[in-house]
């Protein structure tokens, strides 16, 4: 019989059929948690950031860079805490963004282009890879929850904004429309008529979160990077009372 | 076992093939869910008209008309600070090129003043083809969706020969439809196969009982190999450096981006149309007569005007109420499905001459009032019905009325 607790001098690595069988509880379990992922990520994302990752002219430069990383930290940070904690697997953070743009793209793909008809060009998602890559290495190097907080939560907030920028800076490309300057976002969400969405909804640049010396983005995301440390640990003692181990002591 | 599956398979078949029989295309918007009084006294539209309701993908229509904000706005409905007018489409079967308040061009959302009256034009381009129906309407923050008058489109031709295209402030033309997508795309791809390369180099290892066990035993060293520190080390350097090339590169290629627009346009309304103050009337009582389906009007009206005068409609919520006897042609209302033609009745239909003052009684009756659900106001927290009232000269001049009043229901 299998039983996972047992010391350093009488371990014994699998062979045979038991390895066998182990490595197919290993697909099965990748399986079910990148659907799981895909799915309950995904939901989350769509609760929480919504429009900000949904259409091209929500992307500002002010609360899309604050509200994303810090709703994004959330699964990854609780992911990791499993991943890493009960089995040494640096990988948390990638398979949670990973699992999420999976979801994203075939929602863009499928409902938004096939089903409402909006150019995917229009509802291009984000992406989150590097600051979760960066995020698992950190976790794996350190071995810390304060160092990953501090600094993984960090990088992952501060990351976001330059990585997304390569794909979305084409669209803050001015244009000249109604004798007046809009970007190529603003144009789209003019144009490409959305009966829910008009144009006041959009969040840019009110309240008090305001420009200094007419920068937003730094400003925003080392905000972003300041909560998301703290969302970092929060979301990791999240995963830590919600897992359990109990079922691999079974074996 | 197989006898449960095919019995849940053919329960399954029988459930879906009722869905399917019963399929059927939605007609409406829940234009007729919001509330009759913020229907009847917020944005009161008139004389909305389509340039054409047939027409091929590409082709450019308008869709124009006029609208008074009114008085009487509901105190339980915030003020119409931030305003877009929008078109009611399933999803972007049109492309909007163009839009104008009171002739000027408008693109953001505007403040409209309770009282003010108003003038659009929307342009529109066929992008889809298919039948919708389709009305302007108004999203009012923090209020809801005001619906105009809704008609049915006809969009003919093949919908992969739409083309949208746009001048960048360079000069240079884009197409609006693949614009950034293949560059998008590719850095997804990108940093998508980095991702993977990440978690192959994991999974390719036995997972998690091996793991788990290890680590149990006190194993931990052997989970993460030097190579995989090193591997580590080398690309939490790498990335953040890529990120930030690339970065420099798009700003690069794109020097003179500007952040997203989003300032409130200002758009003053046009000189009063709406009681302009040379017709003056007031409601006196107004009195709803459920079995009937009729509203009651006790109305005294002072004509200013140099010419005597004719009532000659009533409309509410798009609602209108026609007078069969005016004299002069009722404005166009052919492409509208909710006119009573024969629904408004008054005590005295003699002209109203000038300077006179007279009281008279109008009833308004159609089944309209039921159909439309506007005869749930009396039920309303707010039960205050608000319309507008055109009078007529022999020249066919219109003088118009914003009318407001309480109404007391008669349940018998």
């Amino acid at each position: 019989m299998m039983s996972a607790n047992i010391s350093n001098r009488s371990f014994r690595p699998y062979t045979g059929e038991k390895a066998r069988i182990s490595r197919a509880y290993d697909y099965l379990i990748l399986v079910l948690a990148l659907f799981l992922f895909i799915g309950a990520f995904h939901l989350h994302f769509a609760l929480t950031v919504g429009d900000w990752d949904f259409w091209v002219d929500w992307k500002d430069r002010q609360y899309w860079p604050l509200v994303t990383p810090l709703m994004g930290i959330t699964f990854p940070a609780a992911v990791q805490y499993v991943m890493w904690n009960k089995f040494r697997l640096p990988m948390g953070a990638t398979l949670c963004v990973a699992a999420l743009l999976i979801g994203t793209w075939i929602t863009r793909v499928f409902a938004y282009h096939y089903w409402n008809f909006f150019p995917i060009n229009m509802v291009l998602p984000a992406t989150m890879l590097p600051g979760a890559l960066v995020l698992d290495f950190i976790l794996m190097l350190s071995n810390s929850l304060t160092i990953t907080a501090i600094f993984g939560g960090a990088a992952f907030a501060l990351l976001f904004y330059p990585t997304n920028w390569p794909i979305f800076g084409l669209f803050h490309v001015p244009v000249e429309q109604g004798n007046g300057q809009v970007t190529v976002a603003d144009l789209f969400g003019f144009q490409y008529i959305r009966t829910g969405m008009p144009e006041y909804l959009r969040i840019i640049e009110r309240g008090t979160l305001r420009t200094y010396g007419q920068y937003a983005t730094p400003l925003s995301a080392f905000a972003s990077a300041l909560l998301c440390s703290l969302m970092y640990t929060l979301w990791w003692y999240i995963g830590k009372w919600f897992s359990t181990v109990r079922y691999l002591n079974k074996i | 076992m197989k006898t449960i599956l095919v019995k849940t398979l053919t329960a399954f078949c029988l459930i879906f093939s009722v869905y399917l029989m019963d399929v059927q295309t939605v007609m409406a918007h829940g234009e007729k869910a919001l509330e009759p009084f913020i229907r009847m006294r917020t944005i009161q539209w008139y004389d909305v008209h389509w340039s054409k309701q047939a027409f091929n993908v590409n082709e450019e229509i308008s869709v124009s008309g006029k609208f008074h904000v009114a008085e009487d706005w509901p105190i339980g409905v915030p003020k119409p600070e931030a305003s877009f007018l929008n078109i009611s489409t399933p999803g972007p079967v049109l492309i909007r090129t163009e839009r104008y308040l009171n002739g000027k061009p408008w693109t953001n959302s505007v403040a409209l003043e309770p009282g003010g009256d108003y003038d659009f034009k929307v342009v529109l381009k066929g992008r889809l083809p298919g039948r919708y129906h389709i009305h302007p309407f108004f999203n009012l923050k923090d209020a809801g969706q005001v619906m105009g008058p809704g008609v049915w489109l006809d969009i003919a031709g093949d919908a992969s020969d739409f083309s949208n295209s746009a001048k960048i402030i360079n000069g240079e033309m884009i197409d609006m439809e693949s614009y950034g997508f293949a560059n998008g795309v590719l850095w997804h791809a990108f940093w998508g196969i980095l991702a993977t390369a990440w978690l192959l180099w994991w999974v390719r290892r036995p997972l998690f009982i091996s793991r788990y066990r290890m680590l149990e035993a006190g194993m931990e060293d052997e989970l993460i190999t030097p190579q995989d520190k090193l591997i580590a080390k080398s690309a939490m350097v790498a990335i953040p450096v890529m990120v930030l090339a690339f970065n420099a590169m798009a700003n690069n290629d794109h020097p003179n981006t500007i952040p997203l627009q989003a300032s409130l346009d200002q758009i003053l309304p046009l000189p009063a149309k709406v009681n302009a103050g040379i017709v003056n009337v007031d409601t006196l009582k107004a009195e709803y007569r459920v079995a009937e389906r009729a509203m009651k009007f006790d109305l005294k009206i002072d004509n200013q005007s140099n010419a005597p005068l004719h009532i000659g409609e009533f409309s509410t919520a798009n609602v209108y109420f026609l007078n069969k006897d005016l004299p002069v042609a009722h404005q166009d209302l052919s492409g509208s499905s909710t006119v009573s033609e024969e629904g408004m009745s008054l005590d005295n239909n003699d002209a109203i001459k000038p300077g006179e003052q007279r009281t008279l009684t109008m009833i308004v009756k159609d089944g309209l009032w039921e159909s439309e659900k506007l005869d749930g106001l009396i039920r309303d927290a707010d039960s205050r019905i608000g319309g507008l009232l055109f009078l007529y000269d022999l020249t066919g001049k219109r003088y118009i009325s914003s009318i407001t009043a309480a109404v007391i229901p008669k349940f018998d």
